[in-house]
């Protein structure tokens, strides 16, 4: 063994170019996928992070009635006493905050606008004194203030403020319809713009006061949510089972929904992602494997006569094929260590100030929950994979030449030219 | 003792065949220092692939003292040859990122000896072979009969009972040559090891104590020859 494992580091240095050359092939491959991965896993992690915190919260609580209903964001499926709820909660250590639904045109006025005009909203009910406690908005103002309860006020994204050219001080009206049907018109002042990081939200948020939209909706102190805070990393099932426990054993008909199913669309879309990593992962391995593949095609080709000199000499095969291995191992071990290096190196600059894509996510809706940069993770599964696939693969590859090599007769091989 | 019996080897060469030899018999004592001679093509090589367990036979029979070679399985043979014959080929084949002493040491590491015992004899015979003090040299800072000389050392340091020499000195000067024949011709005596090596050159020859001429596959000759 030793006299194989001696070989095996000796034959390394014989053909030192081609063993630079597919060692750098393996190393960019690992490190394109080591940066990859991270990139795809960070914009996993943080847009579940944002879904949570701007768009879902982690568990929604609805009106047994208001789920299949959703999409017409019903008013009159919605929670009678949502306060109670929250105190219910506050008694159990959850934060939760209150919030209605509806849909709204928005019409804009030539006065403020510079020529009349509507679009269409999803306009969301906040309590102010409660949002910030599940929600995190208000960190992310750029212009005015955030909402206070009771006024006629409107704060919006920033990209949506941008497309329709509002500015803090525009007046809107938004023109719905009531519990009930009725049509109801509301004027509100917009007081504050924010930057929210998640841009399906940055791109279509308009948040009023819960009191005043409810007031002129005719909701009597009813809610469509509930929007409960629980801390990252916990079991979300786990937890919304216990939330359903809390609301069943209080005797309330009430449904709550971990974010997980309230954002299966996006979910899906990461699945999907994933399955790209994978591709990626699969190519880049495979480019790999041709390199290290065809570097050992080469080397076992150019020794044939050697190998039959060993098999003549009584060296087993077993032995003659376990020195290409480790051969091939080493070129692996030197690619994967090289790339992980690099891949590390890279990973640095990706985690701590990441690519920016906003130029993209501005106008592109990628699934992705995130404004624009997109930072990676430190993902050491994947850095550990990454090793050990290089070289495990190298020696993989390395199989079949060495395979065909000793089937050769070996006066065959003796009279390799 | 190598018994010969009737051996047949027969190669397909596209569509004809070709007859390497045709029924050759022969039996080639202990410690003899034989030369089997003969044109290119006359069916050498073939005869010594055959003794020395790297081809298979047609017909007949090969029996190595006793062992009936032909009916050994692959890693029989295998371990066969390890144990008991020593290669010297006319390339010399020698592994050019090892060093003297490594390309020779690489035999006995095969049959897992001791590493002190291993040095022992390796450094033993390369004093033999005159390469002390060259041991660290790899074989492209030695000179063709040099190298020759690492490829006699690796066979014999083994202490095998055949040594099978294909053309050893046809890469070589003849000054040199002649040296590696008294060489391999020292070793026969000091060791009593079988040599069987093929040549044309009539100087190799004339180093036999046996000649035995091939033609077309067939032995025309052999006759046993005072040295």
């Amino acid at each position: 063994m030793k006299f194989v494992l001696s070989l095996a580091f000796k034959n390394l240095t014989r053909y030192k170019r081609r063993t630079l050359i597919t060692a750098i092939a393996i190393a960019v491959g690992l490190m394109m996928y080591i940066m990859v991965d991270s990139m795809l896993v960070g914009a996993e992690f943080e847009s579940m992070r944002n879904l949570r915190w701007y768009e879902t919260s982690s568990v929604r609580i609805h009106h047994p009635d208001y789920w299949k209903e959703r999409l017409q964001l019903p008013l009159d499926t919605s929670i009678a006493d949502p306060y109670q709820v929250v105190r219910l909660l506050d008694g159990q250590g959850i934060v939760a905050t209150v919030r209605t639904t509806f849909a709204a045109d928005m019409l804009l006025f030539a006065e403020d606008f510079g020529e009349d005009g509507n679009i269409s909203t999803l306009v969301t009910a906040v309590d102010p004194t409660l949002d910030n406690t599940v929600f995190h908005f208000e960190d992310t103002l750029v212009e005015g203030r955030f909402l206070a309860p009771g006024e006629n006020a409107v704060v919006m994204g920033s990209w949506l403020a941008e497309d329709i050219g509002a500015k803090v001080g525009y007046w809107v009206t938004l023109l719905t319809r009531g519990n009930g049907g009725f049509y109801e018109a509301m004027d509100m002042q917009i007081v504050g713009i924010v930057n929210c990081p998640n841009p399906n939200v940055n791109r279509t948020l308009v948040m009023v006061p819960l009191d005043t939209a409810s007031a002129y909706l005719a909701m009597d102190g009813a809610a469509t949510e509930l929007d409960l805070r629980l801390s990252d990393g916990v079991d979300i099932d786990e937890q919304t089972t216990r939330v359903q426990q809390i609301l069943t054993s209080a005797g309330m008909d009430l449904v709550a929904y971990s974010w997980e199913e309230l954002a299966q669309d996006y979910l899906a879309i990461a699945t999907a992602k994933r399955g790209g990593s994978s591709a990626i992962l699969f190519l880049v391995f495979i480019i790999a494997a041709v390199g290290i593949s065809n570097t050992m095609l080469m080397a076992i080709y150019e020794r044939i006569r050697e190998l039959g000199m060993m098999r003549a000499l009584g060296m087993p095969d077993k032995d003659i094929r376990l020195a290409f291995l480790f051969e091939a191992g080493g070129i692996g071990l030197i690619g994967s260590l090289a790339g992980v290096i690099l891949g590390v190196l890279v990973n640095v600059f990706m985690v701590e100030v990441g690519l920016d894509f906003g130029f993209l996510m501005r106008d592109m809706d990628m699934g992705y929950r995130i404004q624009s940069v997109l930072r990676g993770v430190w993902n050491y599964k994947a850095i550990v994979i990454a090793l050990v696939a290089g070289i495990v693969l190298s020696m993989l590859v390395a199989l079949v030449p060495t395979q065909r090599a000793l089937k050769m007769d070996i006066p065959e091989c003796l009279r390799h030219q | 003792m190598i018994r010969l019996e009737n051996v047949i080897r027969d190669y397909q060469a596209g569509e004809s065949v070709v007859h390497a030899l045709r029924g050759v018999s022969l039996e080639i004592g202990d410690s003899e220092f034989v030369s089997i001679a003969g044109p290119s093509g006359s069916g050498k090589t073939t005869l010594l692939n055959l003794i020395g367990c790297i081809d298979t036979l047609d017909g007949g029979s090969i029996a190595i003292n006793g062992e009936r070679v032909a009916t050994m399985d692959k890693k029989q043979k295998t371990a066969f040859r390890r144990n008991n014959l020593g290669f010297i080929f006319q390339t010399y084949n020698l592994i050019p990122v090892l060093s003297a002493y490594e390309n020779v040491a690489f035999v006995l590491s095969l049959l897992d000896l001791p590493e002190p015992q291993i040095k022992e004899r390796t450094m033993r015979i390369l004093r033999e072979v005159g390469l002390e003090g060259l041991e660290n040299r790899r074989p492209n800072r030695l000179s063709g009969g040099q190298q020759q000389r690492i490829a006699i050392a690796r066979a014999l340091v083994k202490n095998p009972q055949i040594v099978l020499a294909d053309e050893p000195t046809a890469n070589l000067d003849s000054k040199t040559g002649e040296d590696i024949l008294k060489l391999m011709r020292a070793m026969n005596r000091t060791y009593h090891t079988t040599f069987i090596f093929s040549t044309h050159d009539s100087m190799v020859m004339d180093y036999a104590d046996r000649l035995i001429m091939l033609h077309d596959g067939r032995i025309v000759s052999d006759e046993r020859r005072a040295t």
